[in-house]
């Protein structure tokens, strides 16, 4: 039987590790994916204690953010396609014709 | 149990049906390939002028309540959310009118107006919205439309660069909005806004760390979308380089739905964890100013300049929020400022999308000569402008007069209240300087070609509808700040440790 500070620890972990990506790489697909084990850190949180809680929102709330994840993938990958089509590179590095 | 004749769902109900209509009449239509942006443009207009006569006669007909603020459903029917939800209508209203000529020959108007509709039921929701899941799920409706709006000129690479940055700032703000949305609910055990900050008036003190890492990170979720400074860097790029007029939705409507969600959630939570922190507020508002000001000076694209003085004028609205557990005034400066900066920002980027339309330009050069050229876009833009600058006749003057009285008038409690006025008051100065550097270039300078220009219809038609707003609410101002200061939330319910 697992402790709940165990899942906060490894969700802090994968926070972490997904600001890190945010920060350290500039391939647009692997920022998305960073951002992606964020909300992911956040929903294993809800779970996490939605279970030790008398009451199942977390996981309700959790559902509903898995589904608002997809949606904002979905619109983010047609972003990163559109990019390819025009700079034929997806590194956002590249992506700096604003200055100011 | 949710009243299904209540307004918030009556509205998503309007807007929603009207939203998902246009393309199902796009793509039965199809086959005579004509461009059918008017139409569209005037249905989607009709909603939310539907929307927003329905929101007006459920308050004069006196069937909201008051400012509950926390209820026990996910959403409530009161008065801050309908303040909130008339002034990022009336914004919709005029992207949507305005896109009428801005779209004329930009493919696809359908999925354009559907969007729009689809992202102001967002806005409109987290207003009202009184539970973390609603307040989320609402937020990302919003989001989620205005990321493929900002992308919406696909050849244009910088439509495309500006959409991406705003996408991985959005999506990141919307990830530690879940982050933190799930610590409030592991320390407070429950989803609802009331609730939760009722158990966080009493936490254990070994909980109260992850009680401050909360409200911080949802100072940073909201932070992104609302402009303040150190979460400001996309905002200029995605302002700039997305379509004019959806430059203005994200201005002035985007934005103005963060004030609401983070005072219904940051300044309220913040407030029964420990008052002494609103003092981070006021110096992110105090930061928040400043670099918006200084960044617009050298500016030479005039959509960038309304970008870094929507910066600027969200450090103005947090003066409010910072004060908000000392003074109800000060709150009721801040959702002033926030319907007049609705209008005043989307009539100056309206006003610059007219210019564009007509001259394919941004640079500040194009607008030189524009006093003869284009006489009501320019005179719209000047009122615009002034009345950003806070000069007396016009709206701006009366909701940055009391908020810096509200700061002043603070001093009692909070020893520095009045230097957030002296800051107010000395950035109000230093905008000054550029928001004259424009109204100059339109009047005293000439262009090498002084002939007179069509002026878009559509887009005269919304400009004379904000210069009428911002003069006329100027001139008579007692109706407008009155609903403000009802729209306050009453803080009396608040388990709060300061007494005023």
């Amino acid at each position: 039987m697992s402790q709940l500070i165990d899942f906060v620890i490894v969700s802090v972990v994968l926070v972490s590790i997904g600001v890190y990506g945010l920060v350290v790489k500039r391939n647009a697909i692997r920022m998305l994916f960073s951002i992606e084990i964020i909300i992911n850190a956040a929903n294993l949180n809800l779970v996490a204690f939605s279970r030790s809680l008398p009451n199942v929102q977390g996981q309700v709330f959790a559902l509903f953010s898995i589904a608002i994840a997809a949606a904002e993938v979905a619109v983010g990958l047609g972003l990163i396609i559109i990019a390819y089509r025009l700079y034929k590179e997806i590194d956002v590095a590249e992506f700096k014709s604003m200055r100011g | 149990m949710i009243d299904i004749l209540s307004t918030p769902i009556l509205i998503t109900v309007i807007l929603g049906v009207v939203g998902l209509a246009i393309p199902v009449i796009d793509a039965g239509k199809r086959e005579r390939g004509a461009n059918r942006n008017k139409l569209f443009s005037g249905i989607s207009l009709g909603a939310i002028i539907l929307a927003i006569c329905l929101i007006l006669f459920r308050i004069f007909s006196g069937e909201i309540s008051g400012s509950v603020v926390f209820s026990k459903d996910v959403l409530s029917d009161d008065l801050f959310g309908s303040f909130f939800a008339i002034a990022l209508l009336i914004v919709s209203a005029m992207v949507a009118a305005s896109s009428w000529n801005y779209m004329k020959s930009r493919s696809n108007p359908a999925a354009y107006y559907s969007l729009i509709l689809l992202s102001s039921i967002g806005m409109v929701l987290i207003a009202y919205s009184t539970d973390l899941v609603m307040l989320l799920v609402s937020w990302e409706l919003m989001s989620i439309p205005t990321y493929a709006l900002a992308a919406f000129a696909k050849r244009d690479p910088v439509s495309n660069e500006a959409a991406i940055k705003y996408f991985m700032f959005g999506a990141l703000s919307s990830a530690l909005l879940v982050f933190a949305i799930g610590l409030v609910y592991g320390i407070a055990g429950t989803t609802n806004i009331g609730d939760a900050i009722h158990a966080m008036s009493s936490l254990k003190p070994d909980l109260v760390p992850i009680g401050l890492l909360a409200v911080g990170l949802f100072i940073a979720g909201f932070g992104f979308k609302m402009g303040l400074v150190p979460f400001h860097m996309w905002l200029p790029d995605a302002y700039e380089g997305s379509p004019t007029t959806i430059g203005a939705l994200l201005a002035a409507g985007t934005k103005k739905a963060g004030f609401a969600a983070a005072l219904r959630v940051i300044v309220l939570g913040m407030f029964v964890l420990n008052v002494d922190w609103t003092f981070a507020l006021a110096v992110i508002a105090v930061f928040t100013m400043t670099f918006g000001n200084l960044g617009a000076l050298v500016q030479k694209s005039v959509p960038r300049i309304l970008a870094y003085s929507s910066i600027a004028q969200a450090g103005y609205i947090m003066i409010g929020f910072a004060l908000a557990p000392y003074s109800d005034q000060a709150l009721t400066g801040s959702l002033f400022h926030i319907i007049n900066h609705a209008v005043m920002k989307s009539a100056g980027f309206i006003a610059a999308a007219a210019v564009a339309s007509v001259f394919a330009s941004y640079s500040l050069e194009k607008y030189k000569g524009l006093g003869r050229r284009m006489p009501i876009t320019a005179i719209a833009f000047s009122i615009s402008l002034l009345a950003l600058a806070g000069v007396p006749p016009l709206n701006g003057f009366w909701s940055k007069l009391v908020l810096f009285g509200a700061a002043i008038n603070s001093g009692s409690h909070v020893a520095w209240g009045p230097w957030l006025a002296i800051a107010g008051v000395l950035n109000s100065a230093l905008s000054l300087g550029y928001y004259a550097w424009i109204i100059r270039k339109m009047y005293l300078e000439e262009a090498p070609d002084m002939t007179k220009v069509k002026e878009p219809r559509a887009i005269v038609a919304v400009l004379v509808f904000a210069i009428v707003f911002m003069v006329g609410f100027g001139v008579w101002y007692g109706p407008l700040l009155n609903f403000a200061s009802h729209a306050v939330p009453d803080l009396a319910t608040l388990p709060l440790p300061v007494h005023r």
